[in-house]
């Protein structure tokens, strides 16, 4: 095959997957741009105004803020929010003493660790449900929080990036006399900025993606987060789709921030850590 | 390596009391509770074993753990296969592969529970776009999630929409940290296309492969959401998922025994595969000493 054929294909073939991986993001913003009668009305019977909304309103928005909604989007922003800042710290600290220090019980220690990894967060929901009710913690923010903060997954790419600092660096402050708390807030943690945006990134996205917990840990609409608000809003008024399509534009939207935010850095840690 | 008598201990204690509280203390109780029972006056009594009789006696239990293993054995290497294939499509640097690259990730900001709720409406038999494609383009409509014979296939589509294109950065995370004068030396040997993609690239790619592959199988295994919010397990126990089986026995049917005998079975079966899985990453704990 010709060089400019293969790439015509290769265009053609990226071209068909981003649009079919787009195409229901960009229905959904759309969607919700449409007022709420015309939602459906284009929907089953396809013309080109399934695709391209004729008229635009912002009352499905206005409608949504004015709801529970604005409250669950702040409770999923101080939940991702704090689990990011207290993840980063506790995973780093973790990872460091893995990649600096000979200890005893370390392998026995790593391999606990790899295998939080490999369970899936699921797997205890249920008796952790019952851990939080004896221990009084239903309904809080801390039953949201805390659970999610230590984990492998963001323990081990903190170990694999740190692996990587030689250790005459830590010689020499060892040397000037430094202790290795000050090593690590003042040498490691500075040095570290693409994999504390990654790690930030992997917990921020997983805690506003979290649905399974909240719905278990927390029953008060008072501390409904997001993803919960959204689903309960369909179950208890199936009615009101407008409000449907532009709180889950929102939902999507928040959750865009980050990904364009932080785009250089996480593909370039990622790639940095491959090789190792 | 650095020695020091306390230090490593403090800087691990955080995370591992944390690890300690909200997982291996959930573990200790699920066995615990598995093995007690409600009776009618509301106590909890010690009943042995009986939990896991009955739910070994339970053919709508065994169907759960039947659609559980096939949804896993299609999806884990369907996904990694997507993954992967998106990974080689994008590897080259060219005009707008920035763009392609940042837009196949973007189903990742559509929530696991938003991503049910859209794709319920869009492959809806009358009202859904799916649809309407289909009627347009002159096929027959499609059943999906309501027919007992589409709905587990359609959720594994559903779910790879979803995930692909995360996998996918780890995957080109690999194949640009392959080394260019490797697979330029292939070339001078012969190898072009898929032989050289079969000989040189993928045994390259093992170690982000198994990586991927764990990390994958532990979001899969126990998905919950689209059962919970799409299907409720049917149609006809075609989508009865472990986890939602789970969720069933604890909240719906509020059998605390049975839901935490469950909770035991799949803490069992995610171990068993932890264990297994840990050995492909044996070569990286040899590294570490």
């Amino acid at each position: 095959m010709s060089p400019r054929l293969s790439e015509a294909l290769r265009y053609t073939l990226l071209v068909s997957i981003a649009v079919v991986l787009l195409t229901p993001i960009y229905w959904l913003i759309m969607s919700s741009l449409r007022p709420a009668d015309h939602i459906f009305r284009f929907s089953g019977n396809f013309s080109i105004e399934t695709l391209i909304p004729f008229s635009f309103t912002l009352d499905n928005y206005s409608q949504a803020l004015q709801s529970n909604v604005g409250r669950a989007l702040f409770n999923s922003l101080f939940v991702s929010l704090t689990t990011v800042v207290c993840g980063v710290f506790v995973n780093s600290l973790a990872g460091f003493a893995f990649a600096v220090f000979d200890f005893r019980f370390k392998k026995l220690l790593f391999v606990l660790i790899l295998l939080s990894f490999m369970m899936p967060f699921e797997s205890i929901v249920i008796p952790l449900y019952t851990l939080m009710r004896t221990i009084g913690w239903t309904d809080t923010y801390a039953a949201l929080i805390m659970p999610e903060v230590a984990g492998g997954l963001i323990i081990f790419l903190f170990y694999q990036f740190f692996r990587g600092i030689p250790r005459e660096i830590y010689e020499a402050a060892r040397v000037d006399g430094a202790n290795w708390w000050q090593i690590y807030y003042k040498m490691t943690m500075p040095l570290s900025g693409p994999t504390i945006a990654t790690a930030s990134l992997m917990i921020f996205i997983h805690q506003w993606d979290a649905f399974f917990w909240p719905l278990v840990a927390t029953s008060s609409e008072r501390l409904a987060v997001i993803q919960v608000a959204i689903a309960r809003n369909m179950t208890m008024e199936q009615a009101n789709w407008g409000a449907f399509f532009a709180s889950a534009s929102l939902a999507v939207l928040v959750a865009m921030v980050p990904f364009f935010w932080l785009q250089r850095h996480y593909v370039k840690i990622v790639i940095t850590n491959a090789d190792r | 390596m650095f020695r020091h008598s306390w230090a490593p201990y403090a800087f691990i204690a955080p995370a591992f009391l944390g690890l300690f509280v909200f997982r291996f203390i959930p573990i200790g109780l699920s066995g615990f509770g598995s093995v007690f029972s409600e009776n009618l006056r509301g106590d909890m009594v010690f009943v042995g074993l009986k939990n896991y009789a009955e739910l070994m006696e339970d053919p709508s239990f065994w169907n759960t753990m039947r659609v559980t293993l096939i949804f896993n054995l299609i999806i884990n290497p369907f996904q990694i296969c997507c993954a992967l294939a998106l990974a080689m499509l994008v590897r080259r640097p060219s005009k707008f592969i920035d763009v392609f690259r940042l837009g196949f990730i973007m189903p990742m900001t559509v929530s696991i529970a938003l991503t049910s709720i859209i794709w319920s409406i869009l492959l809806d038999p009358t009202l859904g776009p799916v649809n309407g494609l289909l009627r347009w383009a002159g096929f027959q409509s499609q059943p999906f999630f309501r027919s007992e014979h589409q709905a587990l296939e359609t959720l594994i589509l559903v779910a790879t929409w979803k995930g692909a294109g995360y996998w996918m950065i780890f995957l080109l995370s690999g194949l640009l940290a392959i080394p260019k004068e490797i697979e330029d030396s292939a070339l001078i040997d012969g190898a072009t296309g898929i032989r050289k993609f079969i000989s040189i690239t993928l045994p390259l790619m093992k170690r982000p492969l198994a990586f991927v592959l764990v990390a994958d199988t532990a979001a899969n295994f126990l998905l919950f959401a689209p059962v919970y919010i799409i299907t409720n397990g049917g149609p006809n126990g075609a989508t009865q998922l472990l986890m939602f089986e789970a969720y069933q026995a604890a909240f719906a049917y509020i059998n605390h025994g049975r839901s935490m005998a469950i909770s035991t079975i799949i803490l069992a079966v995610v171990l068993l595969i932890a264990i297994f899985e840990l050995r492909l990453f044996k070569p990286a704990g040899e590294e570490q000493s």
